[in-house]
């Protein structure tokens, strides 16, 4: 793996829009180096409408965004393009 | 000082709480077209209470994520402006023709190569234009047209060749496709083949010209020597007293015939003879030209034709002085040939890159397009029998691609043809 710093957010249980703003709070309080690359913001959540509205949010703000399904919850992997 | 008293203080309250009441819906309603403009669900009031929500700033928070988002829309206009004018010097630098043309044949743009190529009026707007008209100068589209073919089945054509302008090209169309998939117009390319197919008719030209070559030098060969034997035996015989006037007058034809298949056989054996047997002299064009002048004079003056030189300072070019000067006899003859009775030859020179150019412009009919192709091959002639051997061009073109020149033929824009020697330069 690299040597990336990971930002975690837990927001299991929680609903959107909650959800989007908590993880989009966290993207802004990050968001210099989180261009850069030097950081990537990982959101868990079990609610599914978040795995819709994040994503979208985050690539318009010009993130590349992974959604994982594990068993409990989703996984969602924000970090700079490229 | 006065003790407020607790009824007003109370209506005082209530107002207070009705009008925060009211900011806190404005808030809120605020912050619910914030997210819907971000595409999510307005908040509800039991999931966040009114004092949680001030603390969470919500409003702050969008606007953060907008500053991005805007930061990123500009950085993304930058990329695309830069990639816009890198694909636009790609376009104009590139070395083909491209044209993007609508389903009404109209041209869209086209690059500064195809304006190059095929727009006569270089600051002419051609935008909007159909393209059978500025392309093709017709007034509907062709029927071997292949942006026709394109756009009727959505399929990339290929035309091998077509003559515009006195040039050839290859035209290769492509569709343009919408978002679904309907061909909406078509990419097209044009390349200018001339050069290649001039260099292969060269090579045909050279290859069927040596065959024949071998071949008829073997053939002047076995010739010459019985031509001998009646040249000689005729003379012989035209010495005898007792021959009467009509006699004397057949032999001398029988003579003057044999001689001229001699000169015949002659020129076949110059045009059969290699390479490598003639050192590549030096020859002063415009002396050359005025060595073939001074030498048709006399049949020019006959004709009525007026034989006029422009002859400029051009550099000593290579190649034997006295074929240079036959193959300028040559091209003159046929001139006073073509023009017959009564014109004008002008003959030129000037200097074209590394190149002699020695051109000879006459008043006669010029060539049609149908024999343009042949006139260089051997025996080709369009002269009755006895006048021409249809060799004087074959034979001139072979002297001059053997010294790295070329021989051009244009039919003349107002009357007649020009020919273009062009002879490399001495270094
Ligand atoms: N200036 C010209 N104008 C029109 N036609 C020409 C001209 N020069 C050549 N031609 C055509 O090209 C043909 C071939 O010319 P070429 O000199 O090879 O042979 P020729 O003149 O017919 O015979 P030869 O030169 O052997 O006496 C001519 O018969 C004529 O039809
Ligand atoms: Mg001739």
């Amino acid at each position: 793996m690299n040597r990336k710093e990971t930002v975690d957010i837990n927001i299991l249980g929680q609903v959107c829009p909650a959800c989007l703003l908590v993880a989009l709070k966290e993207i802004n309080t990050h968001h210099e180096r989180l261009r850069k690359g030097e950081v990537e913001v990982v959101v868990r959540t079990d609610h599914r409408d978040a795995t819709r509205t994040i994503p979208s949010s985050a690539e318009a703000m010009g993130y590349r965004v992974f959604v994982k399904r594990t068993e409990n919850y989703y996984e969602i992997r924000i970090t700079a393009r490229q | 000082m006065k003790v407020p008293d607790p009824i007003s203080l109370q209506t005082e309250n209530r107002h207070l709480k009705v009008l925060n009441k009211r900011y806190i819906q404005y808030i809120r309603e605020k912050v619910n077209q914030l997210l819907e403009v971000m595409g999510t669900q307005p908040l509800k009031p039991e999931e966040l209470d009114d004092e949680t929500l001030l603390e969470f700033d919500p409003i702050g928070i969008v606007a953060g994520a907008f500053q991005q988002i805007l930061e990123h829309l500009r950085q993304t206009n930058r990329e695309l402006e830069l990639a816009r004018d890198e694909l636009q010097a790609i376009f104009n630098a590139t070395g083909v023709g491209i044209s993007i043309i609508d389903s009404d044949f109209r041209i869209i743009r086209c690059n500064e190569k195809q304006r190059q190529m095929l727009v006569s009026e270089p600051s002419e707007d051609i935008r909007g234009r159909f393209c059978y008209e500025v392309y093709c100068y017709k007034d509907s589209p062709g029927l071997d047209c292949p942006a026709v073919e394109t756009l009727a089945t959505g399929r990339a054509v290929t035309l091998r060749e077509v003559k515009k302008k006195d040039k050839y090209f290859q035209v290769v169309t492509t569709p343009l496709k919408d978002h679904e998939g309907r061909t909406k117009g078509v990419i097209e390319v044009l390349i200018d083949v001339t050069e290649k197919k001039k260099a292969e008719e060269l090579m045909l030209r050279t290859e069927k010209m040596v065959s024949l070559g071998q071949m008829s030098a073997g053939i002047a060969h076995e010739l010459n020597t019985p031509l001998g034997s009646i040249l000689g035996y005729s003379r012989l015989l035209l010495k005898d007293k007792n021959l009467t006037e009509k006699q004397i007058e057949w032999l001398g034809i029988i003579a003057e015939q044999t001689k001229r298949c001699s000169r015949i056989i002659k020129g076949l054996l110059d045009f059969a003879r290699l390479p490598e047997e003639t050192p590549v002299g030096r020859c002063d064009v415009n002396c050359a030209i005025n060595s073939a002048v001074e030498l048709l004079k006399k049949e020019a003056l006959k004709r009525k034709i007026r034989i006029e030189t422009e002859l400029n300072n051009v550099p000593i070019v290579r190649g034997s002085q006295s074929e240079i000067e036959q193959v300028f006899i040559n091209i003159l003859l046929n001139a006073l040939q073509a023009i017959g009775k009564d014109g004008r030859v002008h003959i030129r020179t000037y200097n074209e890159d590394q190149m002699v150019v020695a051109e000879f412009k006459d008043t006669g009919p010029g060539i049609p397009e149908s024999i343009r192709h042949r006139i260089f091959d051997p025996f080709f002639t369009t002269k009755p029998v006895g006048e021409g051997t249809g060799l004087g061009l074959s034979i001139s073109s072979g002297i001059v691609n053997r010294i790295g020149g070329t021989i051009e033929v244009v039919n003349s824009p107002e009357e007649g043809s020009i020919f273009r020697v062009r002879l490399v330069a001495d270094a």
